[in-house]
């Protein structure tokens, strides 16, 4: 032994370089990918879809809905009566998912949707209480009032934020829970309806209604349609469409090259609000008939969710806003059949969005496992 | 007037509690650099398991306490490899995990049977003799024992920011992910462990607000503390003395909420419900207003780590 030791140490002059010792498992190394094929990606956002579903069908399960229960469920809500009320749902998600769409491609975070609804439903019914303008046009004006007092919602955080730097998260979320409470304030006091004495105003009369428009289709779908068509036209074709994406990209830079950032990030977010307004409206006109007290519940999150999934494109939105619309109209076969509480939407719109936003990460990123 | 005084200030370290909690929380995780929304989510789990912790095994409210921080614990992890792992944004990532958490805390408490059940719940020891003391005696010296455990977790927490090593470097990987990472830190570990913990007193708040304040759980009873306690984190500069001073403020303001109706001053009620909300965005603009908006903030607050994509 010793010799062979003493030979080695002659006749190799250098030993190459020990290899590190194995450690346990390994560990992951995470590569950028420079490219994805389309095919890879689709399967890795379905895959996650997938697995995002999955889960909330074992959530339901564990909640006392078989599987099959729900399959079933799901399947009812293409009957043509319930299609109807998907598509009178699909109204104001589309327009909820618009205004967060919009705010969100030149990075302004407008959580208070559920808020500029509030004010939208609360100005259309002013406009209803106070009989403003000829009964001829008067569900036109009752839009437009809506639109403004969403836009005068959302403009109220974006002057704080450029005035005062307060950060529009924080200011939407909070000015959310200031209209309910004046919402109420309005409910319970001056607006509450004499006839029923609930916390709700009194009925609109019918020309103050957005009507059917033939085979139960509602007139509140043309007007989300109309508002998304503009949106497109706004974000594909139109020069205020390029000015946000380098506005969302580099707002420094978009500034130093001469684009319009204030204005148009003004215009923008007013158009948000606008929208957010407008589903207010629509809500109030087409399905309640009366301002109440929860007409915007889960507004916020299913216009996030919307947006998100959408990546704020317009035309997507409205295809996402369908989709969502059947959620929520299962969910409410599922609270009144079944008792499970209709924050069960909330739950499965969160697993979704988790979902999604994880499959980015592999969308973007190769996990590679080493030893 | 004087009745009104005590009543109300006897009632601050109650309303109070639950803002420190949660903005002591929030102040651990963000310090890490993870922007942390998921504030009033995790109180509502933390509501949540409290109560009905109480409902399942008899009233023993500190172990529904302490269930309420493990759960609490338990599903920030969600939160922690959404965005420490899987890079999420940190902004997406919060939102979807406390409307997660809504959904969650709905569910259960509707199909467990929790909702609307009343517990006793945790009551408010007397220190005699400085309970008889006048006026500081009821305000200082009857409040409940979680209160009082409040001082020694500031405490514990301030020192552990700024005295020890582990906070040292808990704020390194806060500041300057990178540069922790190249000398040596797991900057995934420590803003996992900074969540996971900083969570767990989050569920604090919100068993407290179940547990000891409220004595039942209702959907959705955390009813915007925790964006609040968002705000608090920033009113506070990410310093966890600030942000108890921001919570008694808070506290305050909640607290005469009540007081006003029962004194017999007539107020609209719901306008009189806005104040805590109001009274935030007042606080935002005017530590806005001082023109010191990003002073004490984590210098990587909401960005993600990635060390291939090192720039």
């Amino acid at each position: 032994m010793h010799d062979v030791a003493m030979i080695s140490l002659e006749s190799q002059p250098a030993p190459p370089p020990k290899r590190p010792p194995r450690r346990g498992l390994g560990r992951f190394t995470l590569d950028i990918r420079q490219t994805i094929s389309p095919w890879k990606q689709a399967g890795i956002l379905g895959g996650s879809l997938a697995i995002g579903l999955a889960i909330s069908v074992v959530i339901l399960d564990l909640a006392g809905i078989a599987p099959l229960d729900l399959a079933k469920e799901l399947a009812g809500v293409f009957n043509a009566n319930s299609l109807r009320s998907v598509l009178v749902r699909a109204a104001p998600l589309i327009l909820v998912g618009l205004g967060a769409g919009l705010a969100f491609r030149i990075g302004f975070w407008n959580l208070g949707l559920e808020g500029q609804m509030v004010f939208g439903g609360i100005f259309a019914t002013a406009v209803s209480i106070y009989n403003i303008g000829p009964e001829s046009t008067r569900i036109v004006v009752m839009g437009i009032a809506a639109s403004a007092g969403g836009i005068l919602w959302v403009l109220l955080a974006y002057w704080m934020k450029v005035r005062f730097r307060v950060n529009e998260i924080i200011s939407t979320l909070l000015m959310n829970y200031i209209a309910s409470y004046f919402l109420l304030h309005l409910l319970y006091g001056a607006w509450q309806d004499s006839k029923t004495a609930f916390p709700q105003s009194s009925q609109y009369r019918p020309f103050e209604r957005l009507s059917d428009i033939g085979s139960g289709v509602n007139s509140a779908l043309l007007v989300a349609l109309a508002v998304a068509a503009v949106a497109a036209w706004a974000v594909h074709l139109s020069r205020a469409g390029f000015y946000m994406r380098f506005i969302s990209a580099n707002a420094n830079m978009a500034k130093v090259v001469g684009v319009p950032v204030r204005t148009i990030s003004l215009v923008v977010i007013a158009a948000s609000g606008a929208a957010a307004g407008l589903a207010g409206f629509v809500n109030v006109t087409s399905q309640e008939g009366r301002l109440t007290q929860s007409f915007f519940d889960g507004y916020v999150f299913s216009g996030i969710l919307i947006a998100f999934l959408s990546r704020n494109d317009p035309i997507v939105v409205v295809i996402v806003g369908f989709l969502l619309a059947v959620l929520f109209v299962t969910g409410q076969t599922l609270q009144v059949f079944y008792q499970i509480p209709f924050t069960m939407v909330q739950l499965v719109e969160a697993i979704i969005v988790i979902a999604v936003a994880s499959s980015e990460f592999l969308i973007r990123h190769r996990v590679r496992w080493t030893r | 007037m004087q009745d009104f005084l005590i009543n109300w200030l006897a009632n601050v370290p109650g309303t109070a509690a639950p803002y420190a909690f949660a903005a002591l929380g929030l102040i651990i995780s963000e310090r890490s650099g993870v922007l942390n929304l998921t504030a009033e989510g995790l109180m509502l789990v933390g509501a949540v398991a409290g109560v009905g912790t109480c409902l399942t095994i008899g009233n023993h409210p500190l172990v529904a306490l302490v269930v309420a921080m493990l759960a609490a614990s338990i599903v920030s992890l969600l939160f922690a490899s959404l965005v420490v792992i899987l890079r999420v944004n940190q902004v997406i990532a919060g939102l979807s995990v406390v409307f997660f958490c809504q959904g969650l805390t709905g569910l259960i408490g509707t199909l467990a049977n929790w909702q609307n059940h009343p517990i006793a719940g945790l009551n408010k020891i007397a220190i005699w003799p400085l309970s008889d003391i006048p006026v500081i005696g009821r305000i200082l010296f009857v409040q409940d024992p979680i209160v009082y455990l409040a001082i020694p977790i500031f405490f514990a927490v301030s020192i552990f920011l700024r005295g020890s090593m582990l906070g040292l470097k808990l704020r390194a990987v806060g500041e300057n992910p990178a540069a922790a990472d190249a000398a040596g830190l797991s900057v995934s570990l420590y803003r996992i462990g900074a969540i996971v913990v900083g969570s767990s007193l989050l569920g604090l708040a919100g068993g407290y607000i179940s547990v000891v304040s409220v004595k039942l759980w209702i959907t959705g009873m955390v009813g915007g503390r925790g964006w609040i306690a968002v705000a608090l984190v920033v009113f506070a500069r990410w310093a966890p003395w600030p942000a108890l001073a921001g919570a008694l403020l808070f506290g305050c303001i909640e607290g005469v909420v009540p007081r006003i109706a029962a004194a017999g001053i007539r107020a609209p009620q719901y306008l009189v419900l806005m104040t805590p909300y109001l009274a935030t965005l007042a606080v935002m603009i005017w530590v806005g207003a001082r023109n010191r908006g990003h002073q004490g903030e984590p210098g990587a607050l909401g960005q993600p780590h990635v060390r291939e994509e090192r720039r």
